[in-house]
């Protein structure tokens, strides 16, 4: 059938964005080095036949470019997934990872760990993606434990009290950057954009919470699917609603809060790669959600470059590109699909 | 349905609990960080000002001083000013240079050094919302304000009938001897200002005299860190960029225009021979952590160990101790020239 293939085309099609975005992100920067010694290094590195390249170059590609090539990938692909999932629990086409408070809880958690200044440049820094992470988790858990209403969680009451917590997380970070002024400055940068440590610590990190939550979101596709019925025929065909939603709830929030503790607060990407992907190739959520990720992978992995390079030597913030070159895309392709179907 | 009801209203009330505790503990924890200044302003009246000795003197009193500010502004002295308030860190530090500390009344929350500033009155915590009510409870006769003063501020102060005086930002050490002159001349401290751009001239021509000839060295000055993928730095039209001109060095990142982020492969590929990092209380860089940083290994700054601190206070306040700043920067650029 025509649907089959062009599932199985989708698939080659996503990955194969994924990998030359990834090459593209590796082989172009601020500093130029020659296509044939990036691939001289990867090579060599792969087969241990010591290439004849310039030692900088290799510093480059390998403790800076390679790494931070590595952590946007996996950052693009939690963020995408997650607001995927997000969207499918919501049944909203607005949701996005951080709808029930992973951004703001992260920042409440980041702040209140600058606060607290800690002494050493390392410790302080590996303390900060630390706190975010439990700070987004908690707020998560936070917000679920009150809008649940006997044993059921209606879907509005759960975004109600995503944004009533959120609000009020946001409202406590602003309260401690003012109180504390010295740090307010780490604390801004880190609000406008994160702060990346560098090198394969926070990939190393990572990868195991990434992992766990992206391989139970992509398994949940063919409930979310059940679960566009809504709440109680979903119910009637018999799908256990509530664990759906504790697990939809828990991997989407921790691969997000994941991302954002190492990357910071990036906007735009959960919400729009699913909607592109859905627009490519449809909303079944078996193949969305892992399209999502493959997607949101390669359109970080863009932006990035972008990022690193248009200003050159200055480097913007990755979050800035993703809002100024994803919104004009996604209206170009809202334009589009306006004019055969629906496009949720 | 009662009981579900009841058990939501008890939760509800459990989690309202919680979030007063949390304000609570927060309040409480910003009241002991921000309990250092507002003691500071508890003791203000115990160093009031003794009208000053030396300045009656040379208080000539015949026509008055009228001086153009960085604001291009006529301000006239018709006798030297006794209740000085002085809103910026720089400006403090010159007021006590050049001996005018007695009439300083009121000083802005930075102003911290000399630590004698400490026991001045302090009338504002954050530079974007002074504390006007306190600046004009102190009666000053002249407030003393900066570049980083915002505009809105000076306007209103000077529409409550204050006398304002905008210290313009020194973009050589020459505007920087100008500045103190005209600070010396306004307080009645002429003579001291005057003996003290001396010294400091002599401090800088020596400096110059001593790297003078000396072969180019590539530096990278670190603003800030936090990002050690893409720290800010300053490139042209900062006066870091001026110091370490002056100290033949090259900002590796003077085409950046100003202050911003650079990239790290960017910074390994212009390969710095020192890196000079802004060192601060709220700062946790030091040499070694700069130098473990992931891809910085490479750098021939950090293989050779030539990555250096220097007090931001000395180079982001423009006063005397610019000096200080400059000394610092030819001693660890050109340091074969200090033997």
């Amino acid at each position: 059938m025509k649907k089959d293939r062009s599932a199985r085309w989708s698939w080659s099609a996503a990955l194969l964005v994924l990998l030359s975005m990834a090459l593209l992100n590796i082989a172009v920067g601020p500093v130029s080095l020659p296509f044939r010694d990036v691939m001289a290094l990867l090579l060599g590195k792969l087969t241990s036949i010591p290439g004849e390249v310039n030692p900088t170059f290799a510093i480059i590609l390998y403790s800076i470019r390679l790494p931070n090539m590595v952590l946007i990938a996996l950052t693009g692909m939690a963020l995408a997934g997650s607001g995927a999932a997000f969207q499918g629990l919501f049944r909203n086409p607005l949701a996005d990872p951080y709808v029930i408070g992973v951004a703001s809880g992260a920042g409440l958690g980041a702040v209140l760990a600058m606060a607290a200044s800690w002494p050493a440049d390392f410790l302080g820094m590996a303390v900060v993606p630390a706190a975010a992470f439990v700070g987004a988790i908690l707020t998560v858990l936070l917000v679920y434990s009150i809008a649940r209403v006997g044993r059921s969680t209606p879907v509005t009451t759960l975004i109600l009290a995503g944004v009533a917590v959120s609000s009020f997380a946001t409202a406590m970070t602003s309260l401690i950057m003012l109180l504390s002024t010295e740090e307010l400055h780490r604390a801004v940068n880190w609000m406008v954009g994160g702060f990346s440590l560098g090198g394969w610590t926070p990939v190393l990190a990572s990868i195991p919470y990434l992992a766990v939550g992206l391989f139970f979101l992509s398994l949940l596709g063919r409930p979310l699917n059940v679960l566009q019925f809504g709440d109680d025929q979903a119910r009637q065909l018999g799908l256990n609603v509530e664990r759906l939603k504790i697990t939809l709830v828990i991997a989407a929030s921790m691969v997000a809060a994941t991302a954002v503790s190492f990357s910071g607060i990036i906007a735009f990407v959960g919400l729009v790669v699913p909607h592109v992907v859905r627009l490519l190739w449809g909303p079944d959520y078996r193949r969305l959600i892992p399209l999502a990720i493959l997607m949101g992978g390669a359109f970080l992995l863009g932006a990035d470059v972008i990022a690193r390079v248009v200003l050159a030597p200055r480097a913007l913030p990755v979050g800035l590109v993703t809002a100024a070159v994803g919104a004009p895309f996604f209206l170009y392709l809202l334009h589009r699909a306006k004019a055969n179907v629906g496009f949720w | 349905m009662n009981y579900e009801g009841y058990r939501t209203r008890k939760k509800g009330l459990l989690i309202l609990a919680g979030i007063i505790l949390l304000i609570l503990g927060i309040l409480s924890a910003g009241c002991s960080t921000a309990a250092e200044p507002s003691e500071v302003v508890a003791v203000p009246q115990a160093t009031l000002p003794e009208p000053t000795d030396a300045d009656a003197s040379s208080d000539s009193s015949s026509e008055a001083l009228v001086v153009t500010d960085g604001l291009g502004r006529s301000v006239s002295f018709d006798a030297d000013p006794q209740r000085i308030i002085s809103l910026a860190p720089s400006n403090t530090e010159i007021l006590f240079a050049i001996g005018a500390d007695g009439q300083v009344v009121g000083r802005d929350a930075y102003s911290d050094f000399p630590p004698e500033a400490m026991e001045i009155a302090s009338i504002g915590d954050t530079y974007g919302d002074l504390n006007t009510e306190a600046i004009i409870a102190l009666e000053p006769d002249l407030v003393l304000v900066a570049a980083i003063t915002p505009i809105e501020q000076i306007e209103a102060l000077t529409a409550l009938g204050l006398k304002v005086y905008m210290v313009p930002n020194p973009m050589s050490f020459d505007d920087l001897f100008e500045s103190l002159e005209t600070i010396g001349r306004i307080t009645g401290h002429e003579s001291q200002a005057v003996a003290l751009v001396a010294d400091l001239a002599a401090r800088v021509t020596a400096v110059e005299s001593a790297v003078g000839g000396a072969e180019p060295v590539r530096v990278f000055y670190e603003v800030d860190g936090t990002d050690p993928t893409a720290p800010w730095t300053t490139g042209a039209g900062t006066f870091q960029q001026v110091l370490i001109e002056m100290v033949k060095g090259e900002n590796i990142a003077a085409d950046l225009g100003g202050w911003g982020s650079m990239n790290l492969e960017q910074i390994v590929e212009r390969d710095p021979e020192v890196i000079i990092f802004g060192e601060g209380a709220w700062v946790p860089t030091t040499s070694e952590s700069l130098s473990d940083r992931s891809g910085w290994e490479g750098i021939s700054a950090v293989l050779n160990a030539r990555v250096f601190g220097v007090d931001t206070n000395w180079i982001d306040r423009p006063g005397p101790r610019l000096v200080d700043a400059l000394e610092r920067f030819a001693k660890v650029i050109q340091p074969d020239r200090f033997e």
